[in-house]
């Protein structure tokens, strides 16, 4: 058998054709599949490298937002009433981790909680890439955190994150005023320049961390690093700074504000004081208070709905939301319109029998038996007489009562900065016409000019007015931020003083209401002695206003009347009277007289105000 | 036979040595920024530096020896990388649950490389023999059916797709270039069809019909399997015109592309030199392939052309594969690109078959002794 090896042979010229034909058809196969490979190198390369490359980087690089420290806020001496805190926050790592489960077991165990807790919230973040971090809890305390960073070891895959929060150093104070910061929702998000405002963001949802969150939020700052496939950072390749927010300096006097809280403690309305030559607001304080602590993180539904059915309201701002008769502290409007309507004169008298009769209707003074015989402006203001107020109430008529009544700021909006400000209301003739479709009954007259009635006003309106008495006439935007500093201290915004019109008066007219007022708390039979102090002259007036018109509870001891049947306890005042400063308005819902709910509240203010001016001479102005 | 004609020396296929050279030192080039270094031991383009030494010995080696010798021992050939395959699916350590690797001390051999070589000297010895020139019916392949089948049954059972895969192109190739006759044609493209359906159904383990899924909807998994060809296409993709410049891939050199030493080696060197760079490299390698078909044509008996044939087809049809898988053309399956992925396996085989080639155009003066 020959070998195989030799049966090999050359091939012959036939033979060879063949395989070139057939080598030449490889290689038009060849060409055709390496055509395939250069059109599709260069459509990945050339045509879609561009959106590769943004691709590439994306994958590579990493942007970081570093929070900006908000603002903090300061009253008018600059002491910190809400600065920031870092909140501190668990991260957990999945990639990381070579025994997971572990670990979680470690931290349920440290964080005090079931590990089905902690494997339901990792849960809950749902599907995601391995190496981005899941906040196992959020605000925890500082001695977990350093337990945490002392076991670092054991521990891997965790870390904690520090993030700016807000640190409310006198706990609930002014908390209507202030505000609170939540989360960004997707309405804001919406409305708010997308190059400030992320989702995640915290944001003033109330007060003035809303109206100034611009101010206070400052600028994030921003961190661009690379990570390898694990997301571990290899190197950093841009930093920029946050800009840290501004402060907000308030017209808020710590001291004050405190003493007017604290005489509210428990009680539902309002205290403002409010400097009468600038309209500057010392105290603007609504009770009850609001928990701010409750709402970082998030209120619980089970807080709000029990704010939202608390009888005290605390969700409601009294001081601007609040609208309440103003009772006998409309008296100062009917005076003036008397005065400068020349209906009264200082030396007009009427008689009060405890009535005074329209049409044969009889209406009652709060003094079931009267004032007496000749009563003067300046004891029907210190006595409160409703019947004097009645008379000027008929002779001046509803209208001219109004125009009065809006010339002191009543029923329009005062214009201060706060959202959902309450214009209240001052009736006419017109305005009944209008929303009633009825026409105006002389009776209706006799309610208003003590104050009952239609009338509505709201406490910063009531201050506004008194304010506007004190100073010579002249009504003052009520200011609440006095300047915006840099976190340097440097002024880069001030709010200068703003006059918002002048009452209709005349000093003369003036001078009358003051000797009234000043008997009012000084005087004789004063309605609101218990604002009487030693040193200091104090003008005021007290108010009751009718919650609703019972003939059963009117023989009753207020303590025995039903909360919500009791009258508002209004007093407003200014002092020191002969050269007046600030001007105190203090309502206590359900409170019962002003002269006994109201007025000791609005002394507790002044004492303060002038001990602490006799203290420091130079510090208060 | 062994007699060392000057004739041989003069014929030295230069060409084709400065050819391999030019790869050799393009692959060393981007393995050394695909994997600058390692924690364990011996960097990876030092140690394809010494494959390639050893590759170069092997073709001194095999060009020495007239390849018509193969003919006389295509069996035993045959049989001894069949008991490799055997051994290797025995008794070898199963790494990521395949058992393609048997461990040699100084390196891992991975028999089904030297599989494919042993496919193409057997095939072509075959055809040598029962060429009629009329072509085959579906009788006369038979035979030939049976020996790619065995190690295609066997290299599928480890499993390992793409290198079975791979000795079915190299039979087809073969097959079709000796000539068919259209009846047997129609017939093997129809049981083709049949085949992958079952193979679909019964054949494929559950990874590998999820990768060819995951190939057709890659954005579905792009954390899992979807993964390799989405960072490979970034890879490639970003490199644009110039590419990024050698060592400044970040696609590789942060760890995004998997496998970026072995099968996805090109992914990194289309997004370091870019599209003029890609398209040299692609030059300079299908120049050496079409080489390879000169010297099929040069060949002065069928058996040097049908073995050339066969070297060439294996080493195209990987190459193929490799540069569509990582474009995203076709689904990730493992399959080197031949003288470019790192492993000694595949580089020695593929030596093996330049030397083929070598010895081939040496001897096309030269009448069998």
């Amino acid at each position: 058998m020959r070998r195989l090896f030799d049966q090999i042979h050359n091939l012959d010229e036939e033979e060879l054709l063949i395989l070139k034909k057939r080598v030449e058809i490889t290689i038009i196969v060849m060409v055709t599949f390496i055509a395939i490979l250069v059109v599709r190198l260069w459509y990945l390369q050339i045509h879609e490298g561009e959106k590769y490359a943004d691709m590439a980087l994306n994958n590579r690089v990493r942007q970081l937002q570093i929070v900006a420290p908000r603002g903090n806020i300061l009253d008018r001496h600059n002491r910190i009433i809400i600065s920031n805190r870092p909140l501190f926050n668990i991260l957990w790592t999945r990639d990381d981790a070579k025994d997971p489960d572990l670990v979680l077991k470690k931290m349920a165990e440290i964080l005090q909680e079931d590990i089905s807790d902690v494997l339901a919230r990792i849960r809950m973040v749902g599907n995601h890439p391995k190496f981005v971090p899941i906040r196992l809890k959020e605000d925890v305390a500082w001695e977990t955190v350093a337990f945490v960073e002392n076991h670092r070891l054991e521990l891997p895959g965790i870390r904690i994150e520090a993030v700016p929060s807000r640190k409310y150093n006198y706990n609930n104070l002014a908390s209507h005023l202030l505000g609170y910061l939540a989360e960004i929702n997707i309405r804001e998000l919406k409305n708010k320049s997308s190059t400030l405002y992320m989702g995640g963001d915290q944001i003033g949802k109330m007060g003035l961390e809303k109206i100034f969150d611009a101010q206070l939020r400052g600028e994030k700052g921003q961190r661009l690093f690379e990570v390898d496939v694990h997301g571990l950072e290899q190197q950093q390749l841009k930093l920029t700074e946050p800009l840290p927010g501004h402060d907000l300096q308030l017209t808020i006097d710590l001291d004050l504000q405190q003493v007017a809280e604290k005489e509210m403690a428990g009680k539902a309305g309002a205290v403002i004081a409010m400097d009468v030559k600038t309209g500057g607001l010392l105290v603007l304080a609504s009770a009850p208070s609001l928990n701010l602590e409750e709402f970082i993180g998030g209120i619980s539904q089970q807080s709000w709905d029990k704010m939202v059915h608390d009888p005290l309201k605390p969700l409601l701002d009294k001081t601007i939301q609040g609208q309440y008769p103003p009772g006998s502290t409309y008296k100062i409007v009917t005076a003036l319109a008397g005065l400068m309507e020349g209906v009264i004169t200082p030396e007009t008298t009427y008689d009060c029998p405890g009535y005074f009769t329209l049409h044969g209707h009889r209406y009652g003074c709060w003094k079931r038996w009267g004032h007496g015989k000749d009563i003067n402006l300046e004891k029907a203001l210190a006595e409160s007489c409703d019947v004097f107020f009645y008379h000027i109430g008929q002779e001046v008529g509803v209208d001219k009562l109004a125009i009065y009544a809006k010339s002191l700021g009543l029923g329009e909006k005062s214009g201060i900065i706060l959202e959902n400000e309450k214009a209240g209301l001052v009736p006419t003739k017109e305005w009944k016409k209008r929303k009633k479709n009825e026409s105006w009954q002389q009776g209706e007259t006799v309610s208003v000019s003590i104050g009952q009635g239609f009338n509505l006003t709201t406490p910063l309106q009531i201050t506004r007015m008194t304010a506007a008495i004190a100073n010579g006439g002249t009504l003052y935007t009520p200011q609440i931020v006095l300047a915006i500093k840099d976190q340097d201290g440097a002024t880069l915004q001030e709010f200068p003083p703003q006059e918002s019109g002048q009452a209709f008066t005349t000093a003369r007219a003036l001078k009358l209401i003051n000797k009234g007022l000043v008997a009012a708390v000084n005087g004789e039979h004063p309605t609101g002695g218990s604002a009487k102090m030693e040193t200091i002259m104090v003008a005021g007036k007290t108010g009751t206003a009718q919650v609703v018109r019972l003939e059963h509870y009117s023989e009753t001891e207020v303590e025995d009347v039903p909360n919500r049947f009791r009258d508002h306890a209004w007093f407003t005042c200014y002092a020191p009277a002969e050269n007046p400063e600030i001007a105190v308005t203090v309502l206590n819902e359900h409170g019962g007289h002003g002269g006994s709910a109201a007025a000791p509240i609005a002394k507790a203010v002044l004492e303060a105000y002038f001990n602490k001016k006799n203290a420091e001479p130079s510090s208060a102005q | 036979m062994f007699q060392f004609d000057r004739r041989l020396f003069q014929n030295f296929d230069w060409v084709l040595l400065g050819l391999v050279a030019l790869i050799g030192a393009m692959c060393l080039a981007n393995l050394y920024s695909a994997m600058p270094d390692t924690f364990r031991g011996t960097p990876v383009y030092l140690k394809q530096l010494y494959f390639f030494i050893m590759g170069f010995a092997l073709i001194l080696l095999i060009i020495s020896v007239d390849y018509r010798i193969l003919v006389e021992f295509n069996y035993t050939l045959y049989g001894a990388v069949i008991c490799l395959l055997l051994f290797s699916s025995l008794f070898s350590s199963g790494l990521a649950g395949t058992s393609r690797w048997i461990d040699l001390g100084f390196f891992k051999l991975q028999p089904s490389e030297p599989a494919k070589l042993m496919l193409v000297i057997t095939l072509a010895s075959y055809y040598f023999r029962k060429d009629t020139g009329k072509g085959f019916t579906l009788k006369e392949l038979f035979v030939p059916l049976m020996l790619a089948g065995l190690p295609f049954a066997l290299i599928v059972s480890q499993p390992d797709l793409g290198t079975a895969l791979m000795l079915a192109f190299i039979f087809i190739s073969m097959t079709l270039f000796v000539k068919l006759r259209w009846s047997t044609l129609v017939t093997l493209i129809g049981t083709a069809f049949l085949t992958a359906g079952i193979g679909w159904q019964y054949l494929l383990k559950p990874y590998q019909r999820q990768r060819i899924e995951t190939f057709l909807n890659p954005g579905s998994d792009s954390l899992g399997s979807g993964y390799h060809i989405i960072q490979s296409k970034i890879a490639v993709g970003s490199g644009r015109t110039f590419g990024k410049g050698y060592l400044q891939g970040t696609q590789g050199n942060l760890d995004f592309l998997p496998e970026r030493h072995t099968d996805f080696a090109f992914s990194i060197w289309a997004e370091e030199w870019g599209f003029f760079g890609s398209l040299f490299f692609f030059a300079v390698y299908f120049f050496l392939i079409f080489w390879g078909l000169n010297i099929a044509l040069s060949s002065r008996d069928k058996f040097g052309t049908l073995l050339c044939i066969g070297v060439v087809s294996l080493i195209f049809w990987q190459a193929f594969i490799n540069l569509a898988m990582v474009m995203g053309l076709l689904p990730v399956v493992g399959m080197p690109l031949p003288l470019f992925s790192y492993g000694g396996s595949s580089l020695l085989t593929t030596m093996a078959g330049i030397g083929i080639l070598m010895s081939v155009r040496m001897r096309r003066y030269q009448a069998p002794v």
